[in-house]
């Protein structure tokens, strides 16, 4: 399918979310919508989809003026949507989501499941997508869930797929699969519509890439483009991809883990005997594939989840099994990694946002009543000091971008004094420009001669971050490395190979 | 706030955190009921004492050219079993902590300990001046209520599965009570007064709807105060209207059609055919539902909707529609099952429906969201509510309150996740927002 984007122009209310773009995706192209997080990306692809109508503008395909009243036409126009948070029903089988809306059906209107299996199979077996079609939904790995999402564009005989923010929910193993999932499906002629602003997976899968800033199309690019070009036309500025960080000058141990055994919701051991130590001036990047037990650690140490054995010591203090009062009291700062379920309390204003860690201590409250001058004061000036962009400090804090959102919590974490920072996956889902801010406010504390512990599944954040990168595989440390080893030698590590040597 | 966004997230930890032995809670819940069978019913009684069970027709004119005879037991020792059988199966749920099938054997519990508690009522030599168990009339006098319940619960699943809490069950029931007891009145003819019920009840139905829908209310705030409305309204009604023209009033109960031949089959035939019109109606309606919801096109669009409207969105399922359609078809159930009581009561009085409307709203949460479990529910509860209303009969010395208590107990035994998992649509009570 050919299909052209002319001037289109979305307003919502005062506000312009596209400003007259224009885009050809050409047949069997994958192309690359670039852009940071609320430069207008998911707003044109919700007007493809018939979702949202412009104001401007027409949407051809195949040359021909095309206007969808909802997305159900967009759907029998052969436009396909993967969206970033699926659309499945959990509690379905595989072959119920797929049908879903265009069911197959028999005498007295049931759904011939039967005819919705084989056909599934067909459509698999067509493009190499194996997945159980009586499988439910809930029970699938992510990458898996996110198959059946492209299985159900597929079944509706989708043309042009978009897939908005794919890799964002993936493990490395599952986006290389993505991305071969994605130029096989070009490879027999379907169009591809990309949207992210993960650099790297732009340029190795990219026919053509279009950068949107603030609304408009700011220009397009091969993907032989450099990683320094491709931001800095995404953010408008120079960016700085690598962290600048002091020379390295460990102090003291500040945190020390020992045969730490944690459990996870099932029961199941987790966490099994990790001992690490984060030392002062020192970051300590934590590896590995999501689901070995990163989460149930920064959980354990936060006092989030109970420790069934082991201890752990704050310059020198036991703090096992202490409550996430008493932690946050002992010095710990928590950057969460699901920041809109645990970070933050998303129907409260930004300014008790920041605030949330501490209020019941002075200034913000006195005698038991809360002292909401020194709230503001307080917001005034974390919102001066990290650059929060926002029209009030009494906006709801679900009203921010994501961006945003995530430097309130760094504000909040990092403008009291810290024994050690905690950071659970601190830039995932932010844009090239939140990301570089955020890694430089890490980097500050660090500079400053405090010990961090951040764990990520990125490998790139990993390698710019750390001073020493341990990696967690199936609830052990499989090794702990320098950052000039090899992303192979991390890779095999986040595999399970301890062959490495320690350091 | 919108919808809760479903974010399959990469990992789901301490969304749902089960505290290790929620089973186990049940499993001593299980073996305190089964010891105390055992010995205030069992160990108790005098070794002599024996219980007498029969499965006599409820008329003998109409329905008998058969007898089953009695089955008399020694009370000491059939409590003796019952409770031992009681606190095995409470022993093993301790021991293996099933995952699955704990709800099933609590019911079954259930059963046993009414079954124990009547033969030690009814003990001979005893207190009771009823000296045996009658058990095809403790079925055909429970069916009364339960068919009530079922109507009610089936009216809850309809609403539930398409994502709107239908709290206002209860107040349906009073509509349709109201308008059937006029209706069959001034016509003497039920089928006009289900008619009326069913757009009484619909249009309950569809102020939920539109109120859940269009404007996005908290739904239990408007079922609630639904209720209440019409147990004002109908009150009032009834000194406005009722009590000056009593001829609006007079109250005719609807006899039973049996149905030749299988009627006369032992216990059963009373039981299921010979019975009220509106029982077969609801008969149909079991298999009608159950149908709809879970074989057909339609009734995946509905759990869709339940579950996830988002996703039934992007597939172009207009969740508002679907949601009208099934609130106000559950209304209208509803407002059947309101005219099904008063064609067994005849005359409407301010309250009559005394809560009805939750135990059924219990009874879905029970049977998990599912016509299935949802009937199974109802028959039990409908046994204990028939038997709290004659407990005076077998002489317990237990008083009224604390059976029809026992509903609402379990409700809260399920919904506290005692008794295994149950998990409501996901998206249920939760108002949809577009875009």
């Amino acid at each position: 399918m050919r299909l052209e984007l002319r001037e289109i122009t979305k307003r919502f209310g005062s506000f312009t979310a596209n400003d007259s773009i224009s885009i050809t995706v050409e047949p069997g192209q994958i192309h690359c919508l670039l852009g940071e997080n609320g430069a207008g990306k998911s707003t044109l692809m919700n007007v493809l989809f018939g979702l949202l109508h412009p104001e401007e503008g027409e949407i051809l395909i195949d040359g021909e003026v095309t206007t969808f009243a909802d997305s159900g036409e967009a759907v029998r126009r052969g436009i396909g949507m993967v969206h970033q948070h699926f659309m499945l029903v959990p509690v379905f089988s595989v072959a119920e989501n797929v049908v879903l809306g265009f069911e197959p059906t028999k005498s007295f209107n049931r759904v011939d499941y039967k005819r919705a299996t084989e056909e599934i199979r067909r459509i698999s077996k067509e493009f190499n997508l194996e997945v159980d079609p009586d499988a439910i939904v809930e029970n699938l790995p992510v990458g898996l869930q996110q198959r059946v999402e492209i299985l159900k564009a597929l079944s509706h005989d989708a043309e042009l797929l978009i897939l908005d923010e794919p890799t964002a929910v993936l493990t490395p193993q599952e986006i290389d699969a993505l991305m071969s999932i994605m130029r096989s499906l070009a490879a027999s002629g379907k169009s591809i519509l990309f949207i992210s602003h993960k650099l790297k997976e732009v340029k190795a899968v990219s026919d053509v890439i279009t950068i949107i800033r603030q609304g408009k199309v700011v220009g397009t690019a091969k993907p032989t483009a450099s990683e320094g070009e491709l931001a800095s036309l995404m953010v408008g500025r120079e960016v700085i991809l690598t962290v600048e960080k002091s020379a390295f000058a460990p102090g003291a141990d500040v945190l020390e883990i020992r045969d730490l055994v944690v459990r996870d919701d099932r029961g199941l051991v987790a966490v099994n005997g990790v001992s690490l130590d984060v030392r002062a001036g020192e970051i300590l990047a934590l590896a590995g594939v999501q689901g070995n037990g990163q989460t149930e650690l920064v959980e354990a140490l936060t006092g989030i989840r109970p420790v069934e054995s082991g201890t752990v010591t704050l310059n020198g203090r036991d703090i096992t099994n202490v409550t996430p009062r008493q932690a946050l009291d002992a010095g710990i700062g928590h950057i969460p990694e699901d920041r809109q379920r645990y970070g933050l309390v998303l129907s409260m204003s930004l300014a008790d946002n920041l605030v949330l860690n501490t209020p019941k201590r002075a200034p913000f409250a006195k005698h038991g009543t809360r002292n909401l001058r020194a709230v503001d004061q307080n917001a005034h000036d974390r919102v001066q000091e990290f650059d929060i962009r926002t029209t009030s400090i009494h906006e709801l804090v679900s009203s921010l971008s994501g961006g945003n959102q995530q430097k309130v919590i760094v504000a909040r974490e990092l403008s009291r004094p810290l024994e050690v920072l905690i950071a659970s996956q601190p830039t995932r889902g932010l844009d090239v420009g939140s990301i570089e801010y955020v890694h430089r406010q890490i980097v500050k504390h660090r500079n400053e001669g405090n010990g961090s512990l951040i764990v990520s599944s990125e490998l790139d954040e990993v390698m710019a971050l750390g001073d020493r990168i341990a990696v967690m595989f199936a609830g052990k440390i499989s090794g702990i490395v320098d950052p000039s080893v090899s992303r192979e030698e991390i890779g095999l590590l986040m595999a399970g190979e301890t062959q490495v040597e320690h350091v | 706030m919108s919808v809760e966004e479903l974010t399959p997230a990469v990992d789901t930890p301490s969304v749902r955190k089960v505290p290790v032995g929620r089973t186990r809670v049940i499993g001593v819940i299980i073996v305190v009921i089964g010891l105390f069978s055992l010995i205030a019913l069992g160990l108790n009684t005098s070794s002599r004492a024996h219980s007498a069970l029969t499965f006599s027709p409820v008329d003998i004119l109409t329905n008998a050219p058969w007898h089953l005879g009695t089955l008399t037991l020694l009370t000491f020792w059939t409590n003796v079993i019952l409770g031992l059988i009681m606190i095995g199966v409470g022993l093993e749920v301790l021991w293996r902590q099933p995952r699955r099938g704990v709800m099933g054997r609590f019911g079954f519990i259930s059963v046993l300990f009414l079954l124990a508690l009547l033969f030690w009522a009814v003990r001979t030599p005893g207190p009771s001046q009823v000296s045996f168990i009658d058990l095809t009339s403790i079925l055909v006098g429970s069916s009364e209520v339960t068919m009530v319940l079922i109507f009610g619960s089936l009216s809850g699943v309809m609403c539930e599965r398409a994502g709107v809490v239908n709290i206002a069950i209860e107040g349906q029931f009073i509509a349709g009570a109201f308008v059937g007891a006029s209706i069959a009145s001034t016509t003497s003819n039920y089928f006009y007064a289900a008619i009326g019920g069913l757009v009484a009840g619909g249009i309950i139905g569809w102020i939920l709807a539109f109120l859940a829908v269009r404007y996005r209310s908290d739904q239990i705030i408007v079922g609630v105060v639904l209720v209440t409305m019409l147990s004002g309204l109908s009150s009032y009604l009834n000194l406005q209207i009722f009590t000056p023209y009593p001829k609006l009033n007079t109250g005719n109960v609807l006899g039973n059609f049996a149905i030749p031949l299988l009627d006369k089959i032992p216990i059963i035939g009373p039981v299921f055919f010979n019975q009220s019109a509106f029982f077969y109606l609801m008969l149909l309606l079991i298999g009608g539902v159950s149908f709809a919801l879970f074989k057909t096109r339609y009734g995946l669009h509905v759990r869709a909707v339940g579950e996830h409207p988002h996703a039934a969105a992007t597939v172009g399922i207009n969740v508002a529609r679907v949601r009208y359609i099934n609130v106000v078809l559950g209304g209208a159930i509803a407002g059947v099952g309101g005219v099904a009581f008063i064609s067994q009561q005849g005359q409407f009085q301010p309250g009559i429906t005394s809560g009805l409307g939750y135990i059924a709203l219990a009874a879905m949460i029970f049977g998990r969201w599912r016509p299935s479990g949802a009937v199974v529910a109802c028959v039990l509860f409908g046994m204990s509510v028939y038997l709290a209303d004659n407990l005076q009969t077998y002489n317990i010395p237990i008083s009224t309150e604390i059976l029809t208590m026992f509903p609402y107990i379990i409700t809260i035994f399920v919904v506290s996740g005692l008794v295994g998992r149950v998990r409501a649509p996901a998206a249920d009570g939760l108002p949809y927002q577009a875009g």
